[in-house]
């Protein structure tokens, strides 16, 4: 940026009272004229500044604008993306895992049902048999069952890993689309000239497709409140036909 | 013998496959098959002579309500028994799967007792039929 320089045509009243202020020796009449020749030159150059200062604040901020836009769309938001399928991955192995071991321990209640079961049936009991265990063989037989039924729970609970994978998914998705849109920033903000911007805006999701699980606290229009409903409504359409 | 009826389990999600298959065998029922959606479950429908299909929704490649019309646009599939086990939960999109010719459908997270019910329900009514 250079600056303009002063019109010497501007200053000829102020040489020319300098001037005289000298040649008659009258301090007052110098300052006077000097304050005077350096409000002109203010003047002049006030605005230039303010130009200056202006355009370079607005360069600035254009920069870190576009640097700002550029890490986002170059590495936070598919940083996002990664962290998010780790999570989808990490909650998988858990619950293989936890499936794994639910698999390991039903044949171990099953057994172990069984050896009391057979026990119980085959001694006789005025055999003289301990009435501890007896009580042991009782309470084995009963607990295996609960076993089995806790086991069942902790199967049917892992089902979590589908319904919070469906939801990860769906934001996965959504960061998808931020991605694509952050790029054409990028480039309007470069300058390229983009005018699919807005056609590329992500459509939202067609319930054809599939539009995911439920989430709490987020409107979710004219959907079931679960099984009953469901069945409600399909034998309520079966009576129809 | 029911116990030897020919399932196949579509979901994209591997462990709910899984969850389903256990509590299927501990119905009783061994012979099961899975696929991870639609294209890969209906060439497998197409080739071998399943008893019942259980499906998700929601599934990358074709969805389960396409695998359910394409099922009851085939000829030869079109009365197989289909039970949709899914998240998805708005009205139109059940009337849309009864009106495609679903034959039962579970929300999930469902419960072991309420899978049992349904397909107890299909299986009377296939038997019936």
């Amino acid at each position: 940026m250079v600056l303009t320089p002063p019109d010497p045509e501007r200053f000829r009243a102020q040489v020319a009272a300098l001037q005289s202020a000298v040649d008659g020796g009258d301090a007052n009449a110098f300052r006077h004229a000097f304050d005077a020749m350096c409000a002109e030159m203010d003047s002049g150059l006030l605005p230039e500044l303010k130009r200056i200062t202006a355009k370079a604040q607005s360069a600035l901020a254009r920069f870190s604008a576009e640097a700002r836009l550029d890490t986002l769309a170059g590495h936070e938001v598919p940083d996002a993306r990664k962290r998010l399928t780790h999570v989808v991955k990490l909650t998988d192995e858990a619950a293989h895992r936890t499936l794994d071991l639910v698999e390991l321990c039903g044949p171990l209640v099953d057994e172990a049902a069984r050896g009391a079961a057979r026990l119980l049936d085959t001694w006789n009991p005025s055999g003289g048999r301990d009435a501890a265990v007896n009580d042991f063989l009782m309470r084995t037989r009963k607990d295996a069952d609960a076993l089995r039924a806790h086991l069942s729970e902790l199967l049917m609970a892992q089902g979590y890993q589908d319904i919070t994978g469906q939801i990860i998914r769906s934001v996965i998705a959504l960061v998808d689309e931020l991605e694509r849109v952050l790029g054409k920033l990028v480039q309007i903000a470069e300058g390229v000239e983009v005018t699919s911007l807005v056609r590329s805006l992500p459509t939202p999701a067609n319930w054809e497709q599939g539009l995911g699980p439920q989430v709490t606290g987020i409107a979710n229009g004219d959907a079931v409140a679960g099984q009953d409903d469901i069945d409600a409504l399909l034998s309520q359409m079966a009576a129809g036909k | 013998m029911s116990a030897n009826l020919k399932f196949l389990v579509v979901d994209d999600f591997s462990t709910m496959r899984r969850i389903v298959k256990n509590l299927l065998q501990e119905l009783g029922y061994n012979d099961i098959t899975e696929a991870d959606d639609g294209n890969t479950a209906l060439p497998l429908l197409k080739a071998g002579a399943f008893d019942i299909l259980i499906t998700d929704w929601n599934m990358p490649g074709m969805p389960g309500l396409e695998l359910l019309k394409a099922v009851r646009a085939d000829e030869r599939l079109a009365k197989l028994p289909v039970l949709m086990l899914t998240a998805e939960a708005k009205r139109e999109q059940i009337v849309e799967a009864a009106q495609a010719g679903v034959s039962g459908y579970v929300i999930k997270p469902f419960t072991a007792i309420t899978l049992k019910e349904k397909l107890d329900k299909i299986l009377a009514s296939r038997a019936a039929a």
